[in-house]
């Protein structure tokens, strides 16, 4: 029986091959945009407001922009400026000023192909609706190029909205030629077209040698360390100690970006042609924006009749591809005789399901990639933050002057106090991942314990102990090894192991109790495994209280040794004090929140 | 029946989500050494009945007692005698077979030597003794499916709760499971199920219950719910004739 015999009168084709790629295309964009419409109108109140009140701001945003950099760059273009700085011989600002375009362009660039690697292939290999897509009567090529400017759409427009203010200002401002405005936007958007038709050709060609998943789980570990080392980067920044010696060396980068607008750099073309057609040099305006043109177009063309192949031919081995076989590492031993004596300690001491669940978490953190980075990235933190203490060298200043001795002793004191600073420090970072993320990090799978005889308190303890195990472990390596190195004397190092003991249980206790009233059991990105403020607020708390234990903890063996008594005991009432308010800090929050664990996953 | 002590009883049970009702009074009680079937169609109420039962919602109005402890007052006690397998198999994927078997026999707090003999029993029984340290992440649907059954079986419930167990298994297994909630019905567990599969409700269920728009409409032995037909023979009939189906121009109208 052939198809065609078998329908009834009247029946149509649903593919109709003369339609164009532009036609699918929009009719599969128009889904996104009744998507989201759909979801806008189902939003409670309150978010469609937000979202009405964050459009608005957005769209203020861009004004103050355009005019302040229209204000500013004018005044920096004044004929006054360029006087007042050829009167003390300093080179004029216009070499600068063209150069912006090429930056914005070329970072816009760079920005696009680096970010949409990810978001690309999360949207070509890993979104639920490509089975739907993939079986409908439309071109492989139209599923690619949607599932693309899906992808790149979201960090197009945060390119535009910072870019796009700029750019039109610095043409306000130099009084550019109109048709300057309309290439602006088109070259920036060609740029973005060539950025993610490159980084999709990447992404095409690696899962076709590993599995989009793992990629994708790779990713989300990388993107979450490199989020919390440029957090952190500016604390690194101040510790380098910028001085008058180093003024030169700061406009340093100022010629290296004048320097980058030449014209062998590929990179600095659409902005020169931007530039010069604002200017009116014509010939040279039409060659580098002729090039872009051809180049961006071309990229973006490759991009196309590379998918035609490559996209469908990755996505059905994905398919078909066999599961790779992973076996648990050490697989433990069956027999429970053979448990050593602290095991059966524990077991003694600690309830089974507790136990059940510290080691389950371990076994689970060690191998996800996702849960791995955020553990990671605070021993990086901490492990930098350890070189540039050593760096300082952990001794007094020289030159006493006319200190007394009893001063410097003190100053000595403290600066050894410094080690269980750090220690503590790492500890907390650690901490402060470990804790949040308890109880998120269960995701779906949290019906097991939500179904399970499993007290709350039971629950706590064990996400505590998760968080606390560790950042003791650490904190407790960090202290030694610091204090072997700058030789601290018995006492203060065994104070500071007392010291790092009890402080990092407060924090422990904190960032669990956050950790519940914020998880969020759907997260697909480790960045987004606690939900609304809940971070926040657990790294503000936890980091208020690290600050106020630790003047609980060193403020008695200080002022105890500023008055001349033995230091000794000032640290034994360190420990009463400190001790007391840690403990209190991890059971009260803890206890707040308990209520609480119940309701997770409810919703 | 080994057994006709009432294991699960839902009293006027409600839960709504805003102002919609998904499970609209629901009373029923399902004993010992029976297996209960639940129908209903897509969108009637059953995985919220379910996840009811074991705690994983928290019902509007009404209550739940199984094995005679209130699901919400006494939820430890109510859990501890229940294991439950859910339509979706989320489980754990960076652990084993073995080490998930194990944490659950530590979650229902099972001495050490008596979680592995189960361990071992149930990864033979369901023929994952080979893949047993291979981590979940590259099991199949059914495996997965399988694995969260030996989960819900390894403290050896008195009340069993399975929404769509057969789904994506292969016949061998959908066989044994069903033979294996006969056999745990017959040492006298209650076993609660639901299924879309009418044929498995028809011959394993020793009652049902069917549930439209949120509300019970029907409970009873076959013989009972074709007295309440209008002469119906087989379920997929009474139940057709219960809850409503497409009439033959509706379909044929769709079709044209």
């Amino acid at each position: 029986m052939t198809g065609a015999a078998a329908h009834p009168a009247g029946w149509k084709e649903p593919f109709h091959p003369e339609h164009s790629l532009l036609h699918h295309v929009w009719k599969l964009f128009r889904l996104q945009i009744a998507i989201s419409i759909s979801t806008f109108r189902a939003a409670r109140l309150r978010r469609k407001i937000g979202t009405i009140v964050l459009t608005l701001l957005t769209l203020i945003f861009a004004g103050v922009v355009f005019a302040a950099s229209w204000f500013l760059l004018g005044a920096l273009r004044s004929p006054e400026l360029a006087q007042i700085l050829a009167e003390q011989g300093q080179p004029s600002l216009t070499p600068f000023l063209e150069t912006m375009p090429v930056l914005i362009l070329a970072g816009a660039f760079g920005g696009i192909l680096i970010t949409s690697f990810g978001v690309l292939l999360q949207a070509m290999y890993l979104a639920g609706d490509l089975d739907f897509l993939i079986t409908a009567p439309i071109p492989m090529r139209a599923v690619f190029v949607t599932k693309m400017l899906q992808a790149i759409l979201p960090n197009f427009g945060l390119i535009a909205l910072f870019g796009l203010p700029l750019l039109f200002g610095l043409g306000a401002s130099g009084g550019y030629f109109f048709l300057y405005y309309p290439l602006v936007v088109i070259v920036l958007a060609l740029l973005a077209l060539a950025a993610a038709g490159i980084s999709s050709l990447l992404v095409m060609g690696v899962v076709r040698i590993l599995p989009a998943r793992r990629v994708a789980e790779a990713l989300g570990a990388v993107g979450a360390m490199l989020s919390i080392l440029c957090s952190q980067s500016g604390n690194f920044v101040n510790s380098m100690h910028w001085d008058e010696q180093n003024i030169d060396a700061q406009q340093i980068p100022i010629g290296a970006l004048t320097r980058f607008n030449a014209a062998w750099n590929p990179l600095s073309w659409p902005g020169r042609g931007l530039v010069d057609l604002g200017t009116g040099q014509w010939s040279t305006a039409l060659l580098f924006l002729g090039v872009t043109l051809v180049l961006t177009g071309g990229a973006f063309w490759l991009s196309l009749r590379a998918a035609e192949r490559l996209y469908y031919t990755g996505w059905a081995s994905m398919q078909t591809g066999s599961r790779k076989k992973r076996t648990a590492p050490r697989a433990a031993p069956a027999a429970p005789a053979k448990s050593n004596a602290a095991a059966t300690f524990l077991e003694r001491v600690v309830p089974q399901p507790v136990l059940g669940l510290v080691r389950k978490d371990f076994l689970t953190l060690r191998r996800d990639l996702r849960n791995m980075s955020q553990l990671i990235t605070p021993l990086i933190v901490g492990a930098v933050y350890a070189l540039f203490l050593f760096r300082a060298g952990g001794t007094p200043p020289a030159g006493r002057g006319e200190a007394p001795e009893w001063f410097m002793q003190m100053l000595g004191n403290a600066m050894i106090y410094g080690n269980v600073g750090i220690s503590l420090f790492v500890g907390w970072s650690l901490i402060s991942r470990l804790g949040m993320m308890g109880f998120s990090q269960e995701g779906k799978n949290y019906w097991i314990l939500k179904v399970s005889p499993v007290r709350t308190v039971w629950l706590l303890a064990s996400k505590f102990l998760v968080a606390y195990l560790p950042g003791l472990a650490v904190g407790i390596v960090f202290l030694i090894i610091l204090s072997l190195v700058q030789g601290a004397p018995i006492t203060v190092v065994l104070f500071g192991l007392a010291v790092v003991s009890l402080s990092i249980v407060g924090s422990a206790g904190i960032n669990v109790a956050f950790g519940v009233t914020g998880a969020n059991l759907t997260w697909e990105d480790p960045r987004r495994m606690n939900s609304g403020w809940s971070g926040c607020f657990g790294g503000l708390f936890s980091f208020l209280y690290m600050g106020i234990s630790l003047g609980f903890f060193f403020g008695p063996p200080l002022v105890l040794s500023l008055l001349g008594l033995p230091e000794i005991a000032g640290q034994a009432v360190g420990i009463l004090l400190g001790g007391a308010f840690s403990i209190g800090c991890a059971v009260i929050p803890m206890g707040l929140a308990a209520p609480r664990v119940a309701r997770i996953g409810m919703s | 029946m080994a057994n006709s002590s009432p294991l699960i009883v839902t009293d006027h049970l409600v839960k709504k989500f805003g102002e919609k009702a998904a499970v609209d009074d629901v009373s029923f009680t399902a004993y010992g050494g029976e297996v209960f079937g639940f129908l209903g169609p897509n969108g009637a109420g059953k995985t919220t009945t379910i996840k009811a039962i074991v705690g994983l919602l928290q019902p509007t109005s009404g209550s739940v007692k199984v094995a005679g402890y209130d699901v919400q007052l006494q939820p430890m006690q109510a859990k501890a005698v229940s294991g439950y397998v859910p339509d979706t198999p989320n489980l754990y994927l960076k652990l084993s077979a073995r080490e998930l078997l194990r944490f659950v026999g530590d979650l229902y707090e099972l001495p050490r030597g008596k979680t592995e003999e189960r361990v071992a029993e149930l990864l033979k029984l369901f023929d994952l003794d080979g893949v047993r340290d291979d981590l979940i992440d590259s099991y199949s649907h059914g495996m997965k499916q399988k694995i969260a059954l030996a989960a819900a079986l390894i403290h050896d419930p008195k009340v069993l709760v399975l929404d769509e167990p057969t789904v994506g298994l292969d016949p061998k297994s959908a066989r044994l499971i069903k033979d294996m909630l006969r056999q745990l019905a017959d040492r006298g567990a209650a076993v609660f199920l639901s299924t879309h599969i009418l044929e498995i409700a028809e011959r394993m269920c020793d009652r049902i219950g069917i549930i439209d728009h949120g509300r019970l409409i029907a409970v009873g032995t076959m013989d009972e719910l074709r007295a309440l037909g209008k002469g119906e023979r087989s379920l997929e009939d009474i139940f057709l004739g219960l809850t409503g189906g497409a009439e033959e121009a509706e379909i044929a109208e769709v079709l044209k």
